[in-house]
């Protein structure tokens, strides 16, 4: 008697720390999911000019000109040519293949997806270090709450009748995918 | 003389914020110049260097490879990590960084690099035209375990 009220304090208390982490675990699970559909920590623009009347004399003069002619703000960060034709720009968020024999401008901008980028860094363990160990305590909880969860109820809606039920039926489903699958 | 080093202190901890380190940390003290690995990479297969350069470009899926510029116009270098250890992220594009790694030769078979040439053409909004590859290409990539970029 005193184990099941123990079990259900642990289990309320736990699952209130995990709701936090659960949330963003399960919406980044949900994010890199799809990531063959789309990237889940950036949105990519690109697109398309033409640039006339640069003077392509000397690479630095590209670069100032391709920006000032684009109407950017912003200095770049330095800039390579990738190939005879193309000179790479690079600044904050943004860069600009300029073609000097088309003068042709593609330009493409990096923005980070506002929350799911910090979700996904978590969830895929980016940080390492100490993240790993936190969240290696917060896996623990997760089969504390799992298991704990099995025990909650007494009688026919616990473990003797509905809960053996639905617990085969959650192992049995990945048991079968997996076994399509492989 | 207190506050010369003091100032010293300060600006080589802002330095170190800036840098920021992925993977393991970097053991070798001189880097390795792209152009000269280039110029005879079977002298450097399976041999462990640093190299030093502009990122040029990050997988845009999962941050698991970038290109690092040469100190030679036209030439890059491909640094492959592995999936999920290390990942790049999209801000490191255009930034300086050093990268450590074993040099590996990946060779492509004939259909491999006909798919490949086609997907650059699509990319570089070019025709492709299978008569001009003639033989299965070759690359030379650095496989990373650590690097340093200057965020």
């Amino acid at each position: 008697m005193k184990v099941r009220k123990l079990l259900r304090d642990l289990h309320r208390d736990i699952g209130y720390l995990a709701v936090g982490l659960t949330v963003i675990f399960a919406v980044s699970g949900i994010a890199v999911n799809h990531i063959h559909d789309w990237n889940p920590n950036y949105s990519i623009e690109t697109s398309e000019t033409e640039l006339n009347g640069i003077d392509t004399s000397a690479i630095e003069k590209i670069t100032t000109q391709v920006i000032d002619k684009l109407g950017i703000e912003k200095k770049a960060d330095g800039w390579h040519r990738v190939n005879p034709e193309v000179v790479r720009i690079f600044l904050e968020g943004m860069t600009i293949d300029y073609n000097i024999h088309t003068s042709k401008a593609r330009i493409e901008q990096v923005n980070s997806r506002f929350l799911l980028r910090e979700f996904n860094v978590l969830h895929l363990n980016e940080p390492k270090q100490a993240w790993t160990w936190f969240s290696d305590f917060y896996a623990v909880n997760l089969i504390f709450l799992a298991i704990s969860g099995m025990f909650l109820l007494k009688g026919r809606k616990g473990m003797k009748w509905r809960g053996t039920w639905l617990v085969t039926i959650g192992i049995i489903l990945p048991v079968l995918f997996l076994i399509y699958y492989q | 003389m207190k506050k010369f080093i003091i100032a010293v202190l300060f600006i080589s901890i802002l330095w170190a914020a800036d840098t920021k380190n992925f993977g393991e940390d970097l053991t070798l003290k001189e880097t390795t110049a792209i152009s000269t690995i280039l110029e005879s990479p079977e002298k450097y297969v399976d041999q462990k260097v640093m190299v030093e350069g502009r990122v040029l470009d990050v997988c845009k899926k999962r941050g698991c490879w970038i290109t690092v510029s040469s100190d030679k116009d036209f030439e890059s270098i491909m640094v492959k990590v592995e999936d999920g250890v290390i990942v790049f992220p999209q801000e490191s594009k255009g930034k300086m960084a050093r990268v450590e790694g074993v040099i590996e030769k990946i060779e492509f078979s004939m259909e491999e690099t006909l798919a490949k040439e086609k997907h650059e053409c699509e990319k570089e909004g070019k025709e492709f035209d299978a008569s001009k590859v003639t033989k299965p290409d070759v690359m030379y990539r650095l496989k990373a375990t650590g690097a340093a970029i200057e965020m």
